[in-house]
C-alpha cells in the first residue's frame, strides 16, 4: 500500500515534472565546477560546465570568498579564458589563500547554484607544455646522435620570466609502444644517444613548475635515424646574383647526405636551347656555388638551373631554378667614400660627402645605372635617415648639428630591374663645433663688463643711496620765493607771509635792481601820446585790443584809483599795500601766480607811462627806488635804466624810459604821476610791465613764448580812467585791434598776454608767468602790473597781476606760489 | 617573344662592338616591332573588366611613350646623318616583316606578351645608354 502510493507519488511527481519539461520552462539546472588552474601560480582559471538551462536563456555567474572570509565577489573576467570560465588575473590571485567558488545559473524562473569549489591555487597550478620541439641528426665517427630543442611554454604575461621549469624528454620507436623517458633538467635541449640507426623515433617532452603538476606532453615529433646507407637529400638552390650585370654566380644549400659523402653537379640550360651545360667554375664563388663568367653569362635569355647531389646510395636532383641575368643583379656598396666639410658663405659649415661606384660595375659605358642612396644618424640616435640622391656621387649635408657625430652610409641598385647592395662600411663623421674665439671673447667681455657695473651700481647704492634716491627722482621743488618761508604759508601766517612778501625781504636787492636797470622798458615819447586822463580814444590809438587772453585774468591792472590808494597807503602801510595787492592778486580770478610776486610786491598799478609826463593823477607811481624795481628778467634791449617816469615831473628819474623803437613793444605807459612815489610806482609799474614784458622776454630768452625781443610792442596807454574804473586805455600802437597775441612766438609784436578785456576797451594783460623771481621791487606799492593791465575794470584790481602761468600758454612751470591759494584770510 | 628571331647582341662585349649606326637600326627595328602589337594588346585588354583601370591607361601610356621614342631615336639618327640610305630602305623592308611578327604577337597569352615586352624594352634601354655614353661621354657615364 505504502509502495503503491510512493510510486504514485512518483509517477505523480514525474507527471509533474514531465509537464513541467514539456512546457520547456523551469528553473535552471545546476552547473558544476568542471575544473580550475593556474598556469604558472600568478593567474588562475575556472571553468564550469552548465546544467539545463530550463528552456530559457540563463546566466552564469560566479561568485567566490577567501578562506574564512564573509565576503562574496564576483568574478572579475568572464572572457578571459573563454565560454564558461572565469580568469583570476594577478591583482585577484592570492596564492596563499583558499578560495570558495560557486557558479550560480539563474534564468527568469530561478537560479541554481553549483556546490562551492575549494580552490587553493598552489595546488592547481599546471604549465602548458613546452613548444617549437625540433630534432636534427649529427652523425659523427659513426655514430648518430639525435639533436632535440624545444622552448618553454609561452605565458600571457611575457614579463614574469622567473619562472623554471623542470623538463622530461620521452621518445620511441614509431612502431613501438613503450616511451623511453628522460630528465632533462632546466635546460631546453638535448642530445640523445644510443639510436638505432634507420630507425623513425618519435620524441615528446613536458614540464613542470616548482609546484604543481606537470604539463601535458608536447605534441609528437618524428625523426628518421639515417641508416648510414641512403641517397642524399635533395639540395635547394639559395640564390643566384650578378655583382655587375656581366657574371653571375649561384648557391645551393645541400641537404642530408646520407651517411656517405656526396658530390653536387650545377647543371642548367638556357631558354630555347635544348643543350644542357654543368657549372663552369665552383671554386671561385666558395663552396655549395657556382660562377658563370662573362663567356658564360647572356642576357636576355632564361637559365633554367639545377643541382644534383650524388652519393654512392643514389643522386637527388634539386627543384629548377630559372634566372634572367639582367633581373638579379645586385652590385657591391659604393667605395671611395670622402668627406670634405666646406663653409658656405655665412660660416655655416656643411658637408660634402663623395663616393665612387664599385670597381666592378661599369658605369662609364652606360651598361650599368646605379642609384645611390644614404643612410645617416647621429650617434646615439636610433633611427636612420634615409636620403635618395640618385645617379650623382656627391651629396652635401647642411643640417648637421655642430659638435656631434654622425654615422653615415651609402648603398646602390641599378636604376631598374635589380636589388639594393650591402650598405657601405660605416663611417664616422664628427662635426666641428663652430666655435668662433671672437664670439667667446665677447661674451666674456660683456660678462665681466655687466658684472662690473652691478658691483658698482651696488656699491654706489649702498653708499650713496639716498643721494641717488635724490637723483633719479627730485624732490619736487617748492616754491622759490625768495623770501618767503613756506612754513609760514602751511601755518596761514598771513601777516607774516605778507610781510616775507611784501616788503622787507622781498624785493630784492641790488641784482634785482641791476636787472631792473638793465631790463627796465621805457617807452618812447611816440608812445606817449597816451593822454592818460583827458585824451579822447580817438586819438589815435587803439584802445586796447579787446580781446583778450583766453587765460587770462589775472594780472589785472590796478585801478588806478585803488593804486593810488593804495600807493599813498602804500608807503605808509606797505603792508597793506601788500594786502590789497594781494587781495587782489587774489580777486583776480586765477591769477597765475608767477607773477605774484613781483606784482604783489610791487603794487603795479597799471602805470603807463610815457616820456611825458603824464598824469595820471590818480595812478600812483610806482615808487621807484632804484633797487627797487622789480625784478623782472628783462632781457630786452631797453637798457634799463632807472625806471624813469616819462614825465618830466617825476623826480625820480624815469626808469622807464619810453621804450625805443627797437622794441615797440606796446607797452601801456601811463603817465605818471606827480607823486614821486607814484611814478616810482607807475614806473615801477610800468617798468615792471616792461619789466614783466621784458621778463617774459628775458625768460624765453630763447623763445618767448609770445614775444619777440625785438619787437616788444608797447600799448600805449591811451587813457586812464578814473573814474569807476580804473582802467587804462591802451592805445595800440601798431595793430589795430590786433591784441597781443601772445601766442605766436616770434611773430607777432605782441608784447603782453591780454589776460582779458574788459569793457572793450580794457585790455587786462598778463605778463608773462615765468619770471620768476624777479623780485619785484620792494617797493611796498609795487604791484605788479602788467604792462597794462587794465584793470579788469574791477576795483579789485589793485593790482596788474602778472598772470602767470595760465598766462602763457606755454609751460608754466609754476614756481610760483599762488598767493591766493593762502589768501583766503585776506578776502 | 616574336623578336626573338632579331638578331640582336646579348651582352656587353657584343653591344660595345656593334658600330653606332647599326645599334640604331636595331633600337629601331625594335621599336618599329612593337608598335603593332601594343595597339593590339590594348585594344584586347580594353574588353577586359576585371583590369583595374589604371592599367588600361598605363597600357596605353607606354604605346605612346613607345611611339614617341621611336620618334626621338628617329630624329636624332637623322641629326647625327647615322642612318644611311640603305639602313632606311633596310627600315622599309622590315616594315613587312614587323607585319608578319606582330601576327605571331597576337597568338600570344597576355603574361607572354608582357614578359617579351618587358625584355625588348630593356634591351632598348640598355643600348640606348650605350650609345648615349659613346656619344657623349661626358654626361653621367
Amino acid at each position: 500500500m505504502k509502495q503503491g502510493f510512493i510510486s504514485s507519488f512518483q509517477i505523480i511527481l514525474q507527471l509533474a515534472l514531465t509537464t513541467a519539461g514539456l512546457t520547456g520552462q523551469s528553473y535552471p539546472g545546476k552547473p558544476t565546477i568542471v575544473r580550475c588552474r593556474s598556469l604558472e601560480k600568478e593567474t588562475f582559471s575556472c571553468w564550469w560546465k552548465p546544467g539545463s538551462d530550463g528552456g530559457l536563456p540563463t546566466n552564469y555567474t560566479l561568485f567566490y570568498s577567501k578562506d574564512s572570509e564573509e565576503k562574496i565577489y564576483e568574478c572579475p573576467d568572464y572572457q578571459a579564458s573563454g565560454p564558461n570560465s572565469c580568469y583570476f588575473d594577478k591583482n585577484h590571485t592570492n596564492p596563499w589563500r583558499t578560495y570558495i567558488i560557486t557558479v550560480m545559473a539563474t534564468n527568469e524562473i530561478g537560479s541554481n547554484s553549483s556546490d562551492p569549489q575549494y580552490v587553493d591555487v598552489t595546488s592547481i597550478v599546471q604549465p602548458d607544455a613546452p613548444v617549437n620541439l625540433s630534432l636534427e641528426t649529427k652523425t659523427s665517427a659513426n655514430i648518430t646522435y639525435l639533436w632535440a630543442k624545444w622552448s618553454p611554454p609561452p605565458l600571457a604575461d611575457v614579463s614574469s620570466n622567473s619562472h623554471v621549469y623542470h623538463y622530461d624528454l620521452r621518445l620511441k620507436p614509431e612502431e613501438k609502444e613503450e616511451w623511453e623517458t628522460i630528465s632533462v633538467g632546466v635546460q631546453t635541449h638535448y642530445k640523445v644517444t644510443g639510436l638505432h640507426a634507420g630507425v623513425k623515433y618519435v620524441v615528446q617532452v613536458r614540464c613542470i613548475l616548482d609546484i604543481g603538476e606537470w604539463s601535458e606532453w608536447s605534441s609528437e615529433r618524428h625523426i628518421q635515424i639515417p641508416s648510414g646507407e641512403s641517397p642524399p637529400e635533395k639540395p635547394t638552390i639559395i640564390k643566384c646574383r650578378s655583382p655587375e650585370k656581366e657574371t653571375f654566380t649561384c648557391w645551393w644549400k645541400p641537404g642530408s647526405d646520407g651517411g656517405h659523402p656526396t658530390n653536387h653537379t650545377l647543371l642548367y640550360s638556357k631558354e630555347g636551347e635544348e643543350k644542357v651545360y654543368e657549372c663552369p667554375d665552383y671554386k671561385t664563388a666558395g663552396p655549395n656555388s657556382c660562377y658563370f663568367d662573362k663567356k658564360h653569362t647572356s642576357f636576355w635569355t632564361i637559365y633554367n638551373i639545377t643541382v644534383r647531389a650524388t652519393n654512392e646510395m643514389g643522386s637527388n636532383v634539386s627543384d629548377p631554378h630559372y634566372v634572367d641575368v639582367t633581373y638579379i643583379v645586385q652590385p657591391d656598396p659604393p667605395v671611395n667614400i670622402t668627406l670634405e666639410l666646406k663653409k658656405s658663405v655665412n660660416r655655416k659649415p656643411y658637408l660634402v660627402l663623395t663616393w665612387s661606384p664599385p670597381p666592378l660595375a661599369d658605369v662609364r659605358s652606360g651598361w650599368l645605372t646605379l642609384e645611390y642612396e644614404l643612410r645617416l644618424k647621429p650617434e646615439e640616435g636610433e633611427e636612420w635617415e634615409t636620403i635618395f640622391v640618385g645617379q650623382q656621387t656627391q651629396c652635401k649635408m647642411f643640417s648637421l648639428n655642430p659638435g656631434k657625430r654622425y654615422i653615415v652610409q651609402i648603398h646602390c641598385k641599378p636604376d631598374h630591374h635589380g636589388s639594393w647592395s650591402e650598405w657601405s662600411p660605416e663611417m664616422y663623421i664628427q662635426i666641428p663645433t663652430d666655435f668662433r674665439v671672437k664670439d667667446m671673447v665677447v661674451w666674456i667681455i660683456v660678462g665681466v663688463l655687466s658684472s662690473l657695473i652691478c658691483l658698482i651700481m651696488s656699491w654706489t647704492m649702498i653708499l650713496k643711496g639716498y643721494r641717488m634716491m635724490a637723483f633719479i627722482l627730485p624732490p619736487v621743488p617748492g616754491p622759490k620765493i625768495k623770501g618767503i618761508d613756506t612754513h609760514l604759508l602751511e601755518t596761514g601766517k598771513s601777516e607774516e607771509l605778507l610781510s616775507a612778501l611784501g616788503c622787507h625781504g622781498f624785493p630784492p636787492t641790488s641784482d634785482c635792481e641791476e636787472l631792473l636797470i638793465e631790463y627796465l622798458e621805457v617807452e618812447d615819447s611816440e608812445d606817449q601820446q597816451l593822454m592818460p586822463s583827458h585824451d579822447t580814444p580817438s586819438k589815435n590809438k587803439k584802445m586796447i585790443p579787446k580781446e583778450t587772453d583766453s587765460d587770462s585774468g589775472r594780472g589785472s591792472c590796478d585801478s588806478p584809483s585803488l593804486l593810488s590808494e593804495k600807493c599813498r597807503e602804500s608807503r605808509a602801510h606797505p603792508l597793506a599795500l601788500q594786502t590789497q595787492d594781494v587781495r587782489a592778486v587774489q580777486e583776480n580770478t586765477g591769477a597765475k601766480r608767477s607773477w605774484e610776486t613781483q606784482c604783489i610786491a610791487s603794487e603795479q598799478k597799471a602805470l603807463l607811462f610815457n616820456s611825458e609826463s603824464a598824469k595820471s593823477s590818480t595812478w600812483p607811481a610806482a615808487q621807484l627806488p632804484n633797487n627797487h624795481l622789480p625784478m623782472f628778467a628783462y632781457h630786452s634791449t631797453v637798457e634799463a635804466h632807472n625806471i624813469v617816469l616819462s614825465t618830466t615831473n617825476v623826480n625820480v628819474s624815469p626808469v622807464l624810459v619810453g621804450n625805443e623803437e627797437k622794441h615797440q613793444s606796446q607797452y601801456p605807459i601811463t603817465e605818471t604821476v606827480h607823486d614821486n612815489m607814484e611814478k616810482q610806482r607807475e614806473m615801477e609799474i610800468s617798468k615792471t610791465d616792461q619789466t614783466t614784458v621784458q621778463v617774459k622776454q628775458n625768460r624765453h630768452s630763447d623763445k618767448p613764448p609770445f614775444l619777440n625781443p625785438k619787437l616788444m610792442d608797447y600799448v600805449e596807454v591811451h587813457k586812464v580812467r578814473q573814474d569807476e574804473e580804473p582802467t587804462v586805455l591802451l592805445k595800440h600802437k601798431e595793430n589795430t585791434g590786433k591784441t597781443e597775441k601772445y601766442t605766436v612766438p616770434g611773430t607777432s609784436k605782441e608784447y603782453t598776454k591780454v589776460s582779458t578785456v574788459v569793457n572793450h576797451n580794457i585790455l587786462v594783460l598778463m605778463p608773462d608767468s615765468r619770471i620768476q623771481h624777479t623780485p619785484v621791487s620792494q617797493e611796498p606799492a609795487m604791484e605788479t602790473s602788467h604792462n597794462l593791465q587794465q584793470g579788469q575794470a574791477e576795483k579789485n584790481m589793485s593790482y596788474c597781476l602778472t598772470a602767470p602761468s595760465n598766462c602763457k600758454r606755454e609751460t608754466s612751470g609754476s614756481e610760483y606760489m599762488d598767493p591766493s591759494s593762502f589768501m583766503p584770510s585776506f578776502k | 617573344c616574336h623578336t626573338s628571331g632579331m638578331l640582336t647582341p646579348n651582352g656587353k662585349e657584343y653591344a660595345q662592338k656593334i658600330p653606332r649606326e647599326e645599334l640604331t637600326h636595331l633600337i629601331l627595328k625594335l621599336l618599329q616591332a612593337w608598335k603593332e602589337p601594343l595597339s593590339h594588346f590594348n585594344q584586347h585588354i580594353e574588353h577586359h573588366q576585371e583590369l583595374p583601370d589604371d592599367s588600361l591607361s598605363k597600357a596605353k601610356q607606354i604605346s605612346n611613350m613607345v611611339h614617341e621614342l621611336k620618334t626621338g631615336v628617329e630624329k636624332v639618327t637623322e641629326k647625327a646623318r647615322f642612318l644611311m640610305y640603305n639602313s632606311l630602305n633596310g627600315m622599309a623592308s622590315s616594315e613587312g616583316t614587323g607585319l608578319s611578327i606582330s601576327n605571331e604577337a597576337n597568338m600570344m597569352s597576355d603574361s607572354d606578351f608582357i614578359h617579351c615586352f618587358r625584355r625588348d624594352s630593356n634591351k632598348v634601354q640598355s643600348y640606348l645608354k650605350i650609345l648615349k655614353c659613346r656619344i657623349m661621354p661626358e654626361n653621367s657615364c
